[in-house]
This record gives C-alpha cells, sequence and structure tokens, in this order.
C-alpha cells in the first residue's frame, strides 16, 4: 500500500498536497493529469492518488449516461401546460387594442 | 433580458454543449412556427425536451409533485418566451438554462438561501467525503451502471448534487454555474470535487449503504 508518508520520499509531494490540487487539475480540463513535474511524479509512483484520479474520472464519464431520460412526467403536465397557454391567449386577446 | 428573476440572456456555450445537444431533426422548423404561435408547433417541442426538462428538474428537486409542476412553469415560460430566443445556442441549452433558473428560484422561495451557498448547502462533517489517504479499494472502473449512478447521484447532499448536475450532466461551465447558484467559480470547481468524492465513496459501497444515505437525504 501506498501511504503518505512513503510518498513523502518523492520531491515532498504529500497525498494531501496532491489531492489539494485536484479541484483545479479537473477544472483544467485535463482530467486530473497535472503539468506539474512534482505532481506527476507522485502520480506515477502513488497507487493511491493516482487509483483516485482514475476513479473521479470514470465518474465524471460515467455522468453522460444519465443525460439521456428515461423519466417522463404524467399527462396532467400537458393538459395543466394548454391551459396555462389558453389563459394567456385570453387575456392577450381581452387587452389587445380594438 | 431579465424577467421576473430570469436570467434569458443567451450565453456562449462552451464546447461541451454543442456535443451534448445536438441539433434535433425538426427542431428549427418548429421553434420558428412556434415563434409565430402555432399550437402543434409548440406541442412538438414539448414532445422533444418534454423528458429531459422533466429528469432534469426531478434531479435537482428529488420529488415528482414538484417536478411536473416545474416542468409544466418551464414549458409555459418557454411558451412566453420563445420570440426571445436568437438560435445564439442551442435551444435545449437554452431551455435547460431556463429551467434550472426557474428551480432555483423556487427552491430560495422555500428558504434555501443560494445566495451564500458556501454556508447553506455545504453538507455536515457526516455528509462531507472522507479524504483519501492510502485506503486501498477495488477500482470502480466498469462497475457502474446507469442506475447505481443515479441512486448515487440521488442520495448525494443537495449541494453537491446540484453542482454535478449542472457540471458532468448538463454540461454547464463552472462560471455558468457560478452565475446561477450565485457563487464563485472556485466555490463551484470544490464543490463538484466533493460531489464526484462523495460518489466514489458511495459507488464503492455496498447497495444496501446508497439506499440508507438516500432514505437519510430525503428525510431532510
Amino acid at each position: 500500500m501506498t501511504s503518505q508518508n512513503s510518498n513523502s520520499k518523492s520531491h515532498d509531494i504529500s497525498c494531501a498536497d496532491f489531492q489539494e490540487q485536484l479541484p483545479d487539475l479537473f477544472a483544467s480540463g485535463s482530467n486530473g493529469v497535472p503539468e506539474d513535474p512534482d505532481l506527476v511524479e507522485h502520480l506515477k509512483t502513488c497507487e493511491n492518488c493516482s487509483a483516485l484520479v482514475r476513479d473521479l474520472q470514470y465518474i465524471a464519464d460515467q455522468a453522460s449516461l444519465l443525460l439521456q431520460p428515461t423519466l417522463e412526467p404524467s399527462d396532467n403536465v400537458w393538459k395543466r401546460i394548454q391551459e396555462g397557454m389558453d389563459s394567456d391567449r385570453i387575456h392577450a386577446d381581452a387587452t389587445r387594442p380594438k | 433580458m431579465e424577467q421576473q428573476g430570469l436570467r434569458m440572456t443567451e450565453t456562449k456555450p462552451g464546447p461541451s454543449l454543442f456535443k451534448r445537444n445536438p441539433p434535433i431533426a425538426g427542431e428549427a422548423e418548429a421553434i420558428e412556427s412556434a415563434k409565430a404561435g402555432d399550437a402543434e408547433a409548440f406541442s412538438k417541442l414539448y414532445a422533444l425536451h418534454k423528458r429531459r426538462v422533466y429528469t432534469l428538474c426531478l434531479r435537482m428537486l428529488g420529488n415528482v409533485s414538484e417536478a411536473e409542476d416545474m416542468t409544466q412553469e418551464a414549458f409555459l415560460h418557454l411558451f412566453r418566451k420563445i420570440g426571445s430566443f436568437r438560435g445564439e445556442s442551442a435551444f435545449s441549452t437554452w431551455l435547460h438554462r431556463l429551467t434550472v433558473n426557474l428551480v432555483l428560484m423556487h427552491l430560495r422561495k422555500k428558504g434555501l438561501n443560494l445566495v451564500s451557498l458556501e454556508e447553506t448547502i455545504n453538507p455536515s462533517e457526516d455528509d462531507a467525503p472522507k479524504r483519501d489517504f492510502g485506503s486501498r479499494d477495488p477500482q470502480l472502473a466498469g462497475s457502474v451502471d446507469r442506475v447505481a449512478l443515479e441512486r448515487a447521484v440521488a442520495s448525494l447532499p443537495p449541494g453537491y448534487r446540484m453542482v454535478f448536475i449542472l457540471h458532468d450532466v448538463e454540461g454547464f461551465e463552472h462560471n455558468e454555474i457560478a452565475t446561477m447558484l450565485e457563487c464563485s467559480t472556485g466555490n463551484s470547481k470544490s464543490q463538484l470535487h466533493k460531489a464526484r468524492l462523495k460518489l466514489r465513496e458511495l459507488l464503492r459501497q455496498p447497495e444496501q449503504s446508497i439506499q440508507q444515505a438516500g432514505l437519510k437525504e430525503a428525510a431532510q
């Protein structure tokens, strides 16, 4: 197991330091893959952090599974929308200058 | 343009939004006809978009009845404002932004103060993801299906869930989310990261634990 202590040998970057950078690394579009040589070295040598980056990227990728919806609203919703549209039209007709 | 607290401007979408919201056959014609008052064309737009709008509302609200009410509201707003759609972004992106703003307005009315997001929708210590220094567990890759992910997302604390849905599912950028939630971009990034960490934690647990987390969330 790779631990925080064992990683402190590599360029003084701990797991905590590495994980602190992750929100920005992911937001930068690099999918958690750093450019900073110290962070790259840590990622290469720390199994725990590399597994974390892999999992977080996997979760972000899998989120697209949720884009295609499987549920739909009941028929009542469309009925209520139609009633609302009818009411808008009646109001618009009544307020239109003759 | 701002109507009843809703931002209706079309901001330039990021590339992910074009990828996620490709044009739908017949949609452009239906939009133009609906703008001219064609009821049948509007009904076609409803048929094309009702599932995604409803699912978005349901995920954000976690309640069928409220989700149906907000779906109704979103399409009534669409009916009233479709004339202001200029086609500068994908129609679905525009419609979803309108829907998200309506849902957020609804949540604010209910008392969820999204203005000070940092204090109000950050989860308690119990709900926050655990820091991961040195634990070894099986990898997630290849092990998560749609149902498990849907269930895990539903059991996230509201602040995490909101940002995860807006960014990772809907494809909004952090600056857009920050505007919608009235928080900083840094806060949006941080909430998203915590949401993914929490999901990782939930997805590595046995299914029963996710269901319990969901029940706990529903009770709040």
